[in-house]
């Protein structure tokens, strides 16, 4: 199963110092007060998914917020998934309901 | 002045404004969090990543949101140590002559702007990184780089310096939508099939995408599923010869010109290729004339396209389909001269000019001086001196084997 995280908070078990400052080195945010972890950093995205996805034992994907409609997605409702190059970044795309559908005319004014 | 219709659809809908500037937005939030705090932790800033996908874009939308003045220098320039200094120093300093000007006021200054620095390289950009790193160093303004590769070894250096923004392809959901908002300020009545498979074509180049949108439907103001399946021939090996083939058999230059935007031939071996059979095409000296002056002219925007302004390649374009269509119904089959003569004379002479390298290599260790000055002020007076008294004492200093000694006698012109 895939583990669909916000990128703008998620809570990860508790972690060994190592893991905690490789995480941090690759563009990691840890918020003590809130005990969130967030993304800083986007350079090393790929390794940056793979190390927490080996924390979490799983599939680790990021929520994708519309830009037509604000709401979020994943990138699994997507039709062009298997071709995309660019998983999980950046983290707003266009919904598959605003491409196709009426809003889309709202959301190209974004553009 | 160009009116807004003859343009280029990428130059006409270029973002002027950040926001407008298509994905990457966690990008564009580094960047701008940079560019607005005056202390910055690192001086300058390398954004990387493939083309087409908003560096250059959003640097300047950037500088017109924030009223910088953009001192560019990109890879049509040369970038030696001398001509970055010669630009880039007084670039760097706030106070400059414009400062005094009453519209420079309201500015919020400078901003160097070095795109593809990972293009710097070879003797003519010799000592540019260091330079640049100096700058970087000295510099009063903020310093912006933009690079493709950001692996390249010579730029190790320069990422110590730098805070690093990565870009990455632009997804085909966002691509779609902003072809989508294309087709309805130009009027075009797009199928979404048809948009998809541009944006599935482009492989995240927002550039090539917008661009095969405009000549797709450009003139019919229609663009349907149909019009797009000869995009696939962009990815497909047309060969060197089957290029050159079609365009001397063209009949008109709308033939030329569809062939060469679906062909992935190296430019500049193509011209080479034209310009020598092109003797061959026209037999009539006025035609071949007018297409010499054609070809000319294919290769002024080459040289102008450089790795950067793409935008012209249309013009590029059209100047050889021009001079393929001197007279179509002239075409008569004949047998191609290729490879180019200038790669095949490299080619034959890549011994001998290896040979005589080394001999300037030589006399450069001795005399102290570079290739270029050994061999044109001190071969042509070896060589007499050696075709004299070939056991001359020089052959010795120069530590030359028998077989240089031999080259430099024999050799006929260098």
């Amino acid at each position: 199963m895939t583990i669909v995280l916000n990128s703008k908070g998620f809570k990860l078990p508790r972690l060994e110092k190592e893991k905690f400052v490789s995480l941090i080195h690759l563009g990691l945010d840890y918020d003590r007060n809130a005990g969130l972890f967030s993304i800083k950093s986007y350079n090393n995205i790929e390794k940056l998914i793979e190390t927490v996805g080996v924390i979490l034992g799983d599939e680790v994907v990021f929520q994708q917020i519309c830009i037509g409609c604000g709401k979020s997605f994943g990138c699994k409702e997507c039709s062009y998934v298997e071709t995309c190059s660019t998983k999980n970044l950046p983290f707003s795309c266009v919904c598959p309901k605003c491409l196709r559908g009426q809003s889309s005319e709202a959301s190209l004014v974004n553009f | 002045m160009q009116k807004q219709s003859d343009l280029l659809w990428v130059e006409k809908y270029r973002p002027k404004k950040i926001a407008d500037v298509t994905g990457n937005d966690e990008a564009k939030a580094l960047f701008l969090d940079w560019l607005k705090n005056k202390k910055h932790t690192k001086k300058a800033v390398l954004l990387y990543g493939p083309p087409g996908v908003g560096k250059t874009t959003l640097v300047m939308a950037a500088a017109s949101e924030y009223n910088f003045n953009v001192i560019e220098m990109n890879a049509s320039d040369t970038r030696s140590e001398k001509a970055i200094n010669a630009v880039a120093k007084p670039a760097t300093s706030y106070t400059s002559l414009d400062s005094f000007s009453g519209a420079a006021k309201k500015a919020g200054g400078n901003v160097l702007f070095l795109d593809e620095v990972d293009g710097i390289a070879g003797n003519e950009d010799r000592g540019g990184v260091n330079a640049i790193l100096k700058i970087v160093e000295e510099s009063l303004v903020p310093v912006i780089m933009a690079a493709n590769d950001p692996d390249v070894e010579k730029l190790r250096p320069l990422k110590k310096v730098c805070l690093l923004v990565r870009f990455h392809q632009v997804r085909i959901p966002l691509i779609i939508a902003l072809l989508q908002k294309i087709c309805r300020l130009e009027g075009v009545k797009a199928e979404f099939e048809a948009l998809e498979r541009i944006a599935q074509n482009s492989k995240g180049d927002v550039r090539s995408a917008i661009n095969d949108l405009q000549s797709l439907s450009e003139e019919n103001h229609r663009l349907t599923l149909q019009d797009t399946l000869t995009l696939s021939s962009r990815n497909k090996d047309v060969s060197f010869d089957d290029t050159l083939r079609g365009f001397f058999s063209a009949q008109s230059i709308a033939d030329t010109s569809r062939l060469l935007s679906y062909s992935n031939v190296d430019y500049d071996d193509f011209l080479l290729s034209v310009a020598d059979n092109l003797p061959k095409r026209y037999t009539d000296a006025a035609e071949l004339a007018k297409a010499f002056d054609f070809v000319s002219k294919a290769d002024v925007f080459r040289g102008r396209i450089g790795t950067e302004n793409w935008h012209l390649l249309k013009y590029f374009f059209n100047c050889l389909a021009e001079a393929s269509a001197v007279n179509p119904a002239s075409y008569k089959p004949f047998t191609f001269i290729t490879p180019p003569i200038r790669v095949i004379t490299l080619f034959w002479t890549k011994g001998k000019r290896t040979t005589l390298d080394a001999i300037c290599g030589k006399i450069g260790a001795q005399c102290h001086v570079s290739h270029q000055i050994a061999r044109e002020q001190y071969v042509p007076y070896i060589r007499l001196i050696l075709q004299k008294k070939p056991k001359s004492p020089l052959a010795a200093w120069f530590k030359f084997t028998p077989e240089e000694v031999n080259f430099l006698v024999t050799m006929g012109r260098f």
